[in-house]
């Protein structure tokens, strides 16, 4: 019974024209951000398909935009992400270790709090939260660009699924082994974590690499601005050249479009099998 | 939860289990192991959400420069000003209309890329990949193709169409916001979906094939009533979204034409930062987080309703 060649066909077809619909503005963002200043428009009065072809062009938009403001930008957004993932990773593999492996009295206490607090999105509290970063002295600082994002319940939800997994005999016959608590964690359970560990350093660059309210709300000076912000500012000068929007645009779309692509199994496996199975 | 019930090899049988030194030393070093997160997420998740509670019932004086109690004055304040019942009907209507659409949509996609077809991996990336693109771009690539003379425009025109004003008419906006939304969002729910998919026994769909059900008839009486709880948790979750969406209304319209796009973020923000009033925002993000709050207990319900 299987279905028949008309079904398949048709089926492919629309897959076709869906994925097609879905990601020709992007193609059309890459196309166009070679082609220096303004000048992308010609091609779309009257609409031609060469307004789809990155061919005949010049990086043009991308050597102006990097070497003006946006170039420091782009590199505020690597470190703050970079920094979010190594020290929000750390924060997260400890408490999830201390969830999943140790008895202690209170676990479950922690770890409702844990998941309570995962479901306060990150936004909702965001405008509040830069009052208090005024007084506390972070404001336009690294740190305060930083630190909200390690506040990631997720991730240690997601990294406790995890090591909950990896057999309990292991533990126990390191332990025999002469290894401490710690030692089995940094030899026996890191390892065996890789994928989960990937996908909560993704969630967390993620998270920052995609962040615009909060970073619009603390980093106020140019010298600690980040791209997603510095290309929103660009794009509200008086003149507007609109090709080195979609430069911007398509740098850092591509960014996590490479991650996603390379890690898009750990990720959504970290995702959905938390997410919908719980 | 394996963990907890676990009998200990090298546990001291004598002791009470209570208090056995090595029971005792574990409760310490889940301590230290676990102060960093629970400092960061009270510090920066429930300080900031109970700053908000308490800085609503006060009202901060230009003139003395003094924080006075007001009690519910702030709330009295917003729920009686015509600005705020305009602004939570559009967050609503907009709700309402786009989360139901993107549900939909990334379910359709799901369905249809979750059978075996040739290159199904490429297709299903190329309907993610926007996903990746920070909202904020997505907002810009839209206004990018939105302009008067913009991708869209031309492609109206090669149908025929007249051009649309979109992000600059009052009756369109909202809509264009809606569909950069969309766009951003399918292909990440479709993931859910077709994760949920795949949980459903092949078995099921035999048993109906051999009683001769046809398409139609599996996907109403199979697939979707199996498709329950991921559909309840991607409409919760892009709820949750959509009811934040703030990049686009900032970047784009400020909040217009004529206030068709001011959403219920966007007016905390300039109730904080451009009105100056504190006490209202702070009741504002309150209002906010309670209507969330329903949203989330919601989701528990239905997700409980399966077991």
């Amino acid at each position: 019974m299987r279905p028949s060649v008309l079904s398949r066909v048709s089926s492919l077809a629309a897959a076709l024209v869906a994925a097609g619909l879905i990601f020709l503005p992007l193609w059309w963002v890459f196309a166009s951000s070679l082609r220096p200043g303004n000048t992308f428009v010609e091609y779309l009065t009257p609409l031609s398909w060469t307004a789809f072809l990155p061919l005949g062009g010049s990086f043009t938009n991308y050597s102006v935009l990097l070497s003006g403001d946006f170039a420091r930008a782009l590199l505020n957004s690597f470190f703050v992400a970079g920094a979010t993932v190594v020290l929000g990773l750390v924060i997260a593999v400890l408490a999830a270790y201390a969830l999943a492996v140790l008895d202690f009295p209170g676990r479950g206490l922690v770890f409702a709090f844990v998941i309570l607090v995962s479901m306060v999105p990150f936004d909702a509290i965001a405008i509040p939260l830069s009052g208090l970063f005024s007084t506390w002295r972070l404001s336009d600082t690294y740190a305060g660009l930083i630190l909200p994002a390690l506040a990631n319940g997720f991730s240690i939800f997601v990294l406790r699924q995890f090591f909950l997994g990896v057999p309990r005999e292991l533990l126990d016959a390191a332990e025999v082994d002469g290894l401490g608590r710690l030692g089995i964690l940094i030899r026996i359970v890191l390892p065996l974590s890789k994928p989960a560990l990937i996908g909560a350093a993704l969630m967390l660059f993620l998270s920052q690499w995609q962040a615009y309210l909060w970073p619009l709300l603390i980093g106020t000076s140019p010298a600690k601005q980040l791209a997603p912000i510095a290309l929103a500012n660009l794009s509200s000068l008086y003149q507007v050249d609109l090709g080195q929007i979609l430069a911007g645009s398509f740098v850092l779309s591509v960014v996590p479009m490479i991650l996603l692509l390379f890690f898009q199994r750990q990720y959504t496996d970290s995702l959905s099998t938390t997410g919908l199975r719980g | 939860m394996a963990a907890v019930t676990e009998p200990r090899l090298v546990q001291a049988a004598t002791l009470p289990r209570r208090w056995s030194p090595r029971r005792r030393r574990d409760a310490r070093l889940a301590a230290v192991l676990l102060a960093p997160a629970v400092l960061v997420m009270v510090m920066l998740r429930v300080v900031p959400a109970v700053s908000a509670l308490s800085e609503s019932f006060r009202h901060l004086s230009l003139r003395t420069g003094v924080k006075d109690f007001v009690g519910f004055d702030n709330y009295l304040y917003l729920f009686g000003s015509s600005q705020f019942h305009s602004v939570l009907t559009t967050t609503l209507l907009f709700n309402l209309v786009i989360n139901p659409v993107i549900v939909v949509l990334s379910t359709a996609l799901a369905l249809l890329l979750a059978q075996r077809l040739p290159l199904a991996g490429l297709w299903r990336s190329l309907i993610f990949v926007p996903a990746a693109v920070p909202g904020s771009v997505v907002a810009l690539i839209w206004s990018t193709a939105m302009q008067p003379d913009g991708l869209l425009n031309s492609a109206l025109r090669l149908v025929g169409l007249p051009p649309q004003p979109f992000l600059t008419s009052s009756s369109q906006a909202l809509g264009s916001i809606g569909v950069m939304l969309a766009w951003g969002a399918i292909g990440y729910w479709m993931l859910f979906v077709i994760a949920g998919l795949k949980d459903i026994p092949v078995a099921l769909y035999e048993a109906a094939m051999i009683d001769g059900a046809g398409w139609w008839q599996r996907l109403v009486s199979i697939t979707l009533p199996l498709l329950r709880r991921p559909m309840a948790f991607v409409l919760v979750a892009c709820t949750v979204g959509s009811f934040l969406a703030f990049a686009p209304v900032q970047i784009l319209t400020k909040g217009g034409p004529d206030n068709s796009t001011t959403l219920l973020m966007y007016d905390v923000y300039t109730n904080a930062y451009q009105v100056g009033d504190l006490g209202v925002a702070q009741a504002e993000v309150v209002v906010l987080m309670a209507l969330l709050a329903v949203i989330v207990a919601f989701q528990f319900r239905m997700m409980r309703e399966e077991r």
